[in-house]
């Protein structure tokens, strides 16, 4: 044990100073800043081979940090960032993200459209969608004897105590303001109202609610419809593939993760040139899978599991924002009394 | 007690500690239940308000203490029921015995409670062991729904605090002078009449102690009703939760917590009130 800790020690100080003396050689490295386990290594591999531009790979725990240490280095030492849409919004507002070369990044046209224009990069000029978490419903088609289209589907009486869904108050309250026509985000306190007394009416068929591991329920038999996070929905599939899985006619509530570029990135071009290279679709398949996100290249959609593509019928989406106290206290209450009543 | 204890000086670093890291917290607590949320998700300022206590009159959330005492009362009342005749049979087994029947009460406490209660779901899911086992006997066809359901709920609190209430029942029965209850039989009373008067009165410290040990915490564990109840049947304490993470409302979380401390407390005063027991063995 010892032996292997020391083996591994000496390789790292080589690496360390071999990457120290091509970093004196040439200087063309590019300091890649996300959470651990986000890009396959072939990816990262292919692109020195292509470039001779090598990546170095720095992670964070959170969100918060990144912004964090973003700041601190003053939109600096990292060349291409890749975190949540939410602290995408921050670090814009705070200056931190520059504007992306088009010019170099040919392959731009490849995103899904679907994932742009969204809350924190509304004109996309700053970032490359990386994957999207999607909440989904999968149901059993052998315990179900209607086709579930949406939502709306889950307040069908024939579903009575056999839904299981996660524990998101905000996904949950969307879910139902979605399926009544609005916004996830709705700051109207009255019409966020009216969505508790309508979500009241979804509590006879609400078998569980749980976070964590709700996919079991459909594999135990103790639900027959779940709506489920993204990693749940894959496991269940890989489970039981006959298990089905809707793309809620009413439009879609995700969360994406986006790539950009900082404002004092020291190496622009090869950040470009990185940018563009993981969005050539063989790539971003291979990110994709990797990550086991939803993917979010439409020209990657042919290459990549058929799990992760979301289908062309879908064209709405939308992310849960922040919104103002007195919305949030609103949905926070429904929530109780919503809990409250499937007890009952 | 009330002799001047040389040896007090050795007891200061408890008492530090209590004042450290029980009042400390309380008065945190009381003070953070009286101060204005942010209302952002993130935080909140030190501007009194009563809002978080008036908030709690709101019906959804007195239908939560509702909900809480009453699964509390439900929980006490049967874990007496059997805990009582058990702790007291148990008193009465050969030494050997009761060793055994000791260790066997303390062997489920090896494993973390979280586990035992897992263990509950594979028990009583759909396609799991009891719905097995009927299916088998031929009783039912389709699987019943036990899991997620107050009656499973029930049956966690009741196999959780259990041991409790044997176990201080037990060391009452225990020390008994058996002797009055042969007293109390020679001079003409029934055996009925025996066990009420002198076993009862003489074991009911013993059994208030269980009740207390059973009440307070049935009060506080919402994760069995989280878990078995499938986060259906709401409680102060999942409330509580909530509010201190995904709802971000510290303020209004405190003030849940003080009122759920005053009202349990009030329970214990009122418990020795009614059974006029000073002393519980055991505690205090």
């Amino acid at each position: 044990m010892k032996k292997r800790v020391l083996a591994a020690m000496l390789t790292a100080m080589t690496a360390l100073s071999v990457c120290g003396m091509s970093a004196l050689a040439d200087d063309n490295e590019l300091v890649l800043f996300t959470w651990e386990n986000m890009f396959p290594q072939e990816v990262l591999d292919g692109f020195e081979e292509e470039t001779g531009v090598k990546v170095v790979y720095s992670n964070f725990d959170t969100d918060e940090t990144m912004l964090e240490k973003l700041s601190q280095a003053k939109g600096g030492d990292y060349d291409v960032v890749v975190a949540d849409d939410y602290i995408i919004e921050q670090a814009v507002n705070e200056g931190l993200v520059s504007e992306l070369d088009k010019d170099a990044i040919t392959n731009f046209g490849n995103i899904n459209p679907l994932y742009q224009g969204q809350f924190y990069d509304p004109d996309d000029k700053y970032t490359v969608p990386y994957g999207a978490g999607i909440p989904l419903i999968v149901y059993d088609p052998e315990m179900v004897d209607f086709e579930i289209k949406g939502y709306s589907d889950l307040w069908n009486e024939e579903l009575k105590d056999q839904v299981a869904i996660t524990a998101n108050y905000r996904v949950i309250n969307g879910i139902t303001l979605l399926s009544m026509g609005k916004s996830m985000n709705e700051e109207d306190v009255s019409v966020i109202e009216e969505a508790g007394q309508k979500l009241l009416e979804l509590a006879p068929n609400i078998r569980l609610i749980q976070d964590d591991n709700t996919q079991n329920s459909l594999l135990n038999g103790e639900a027959s419809v779940a709506f489920l996070y993204t990693s749940q929905v894959t496991q269940v599939l890989a489970e039981n593939p006959d298990l089905k899985v809707v793309y809620p006619e009413e439009g879609l509530g995700f969360g994406i993760m986006g790539a950009f570029v900082p404002s004092e990135a020291p190496n622009k071009e090869a950040a470009n040139q990185f940018l563009n290279y993981i969005l050539e679709p063989e790539n971003a398949a291979k990110c994709m899978e990797y990550i086991g996100y939803y993917n979010t290249i439409k020209a990657a959609d042919d290459l990549v599991d058929p799990n992760l593509v979301v289908p062309d019928s879908v064209s709405k989406g939308e992310i849960v924002q922040n919104v103002s106290a007195e919305a949030d206290e609103a949905y926070n209450k429904n929530w109780t009394e919503f809990k409250a009543a499937c007890g009952q | 007690m009330k002799k001047k204890n040389k040896w007090g000086l050795l007891v200061a670093p408890l008492y530090l500690f209590t004042l450290l890291f029980v009042l400390g917290p309380m008065i945190y607590m009381v003070a953070v239940s009286f101060a204005t949320n942010n209302g952002d998700g993130y935080g909140f300022r030190w501007i009194f308000t009563l809002d978080n206590y008036r908030k709690m009159t709101d019906s959804v959330y007195l239908q939560c203490f509702a909900q809480s005492f009453q699964l509390a009362f439900t929980t006490t009342i049967l874990v007496t029921l059997i805990g009582y005749p058990f702790g007291y049979f148990m008193a009465k087994l050969s030494e050997k015995g009761k060793k055994r029947m000791m260790f066997l009460i303390m062997v489920p406490f090896w494993t973390s409670s979280l586990i035992r209660l897992y263990g509950w779901i594979i028990i009583l899911q759909a396609k799991g062991i009891l719905n097995g086992v009927l299916k088998a006997l031929g009783l039912i066809d389709k699987p019943l729904k036990l899991l997620y359901s107050y009656p499973a709920v029930v049956v966690g609190m009741i196999y959780a605090l259990l041991p409790f209430m044997i176990l201080a029942v037990y060391s009452s029965v225990e020390k008994m002078d058996w002797d009055l209850v042969e007293a109390a039989r020679d001079l003409g009373a029934s055996p009925l009449k025996a066990f009420l008067t002198v076993t009862l009165k003489l074991t009911l410290p013993g059994l208030l102690s269980g009740v207390i040990l059973t009440f307070i915490p049935s009060m506080g564990l919402f994760f069995i009703a989280d878990i078995l109840g499938g986060n259906k049947i709401v409680l102060v304490g999942s409330l509580i939760q909530d509010q201190l993470t995904r709802g971000s409302n510290w303020p209004f979380a405190a003030a849940l917590a003080v009122i759920l401390t005053v009202l349990t407390s009030l329970m214990i005063f009122f418990y020795r009130k009614i059974t006029h027991v000073k002393d519980l063995e055991g505690l205090f």
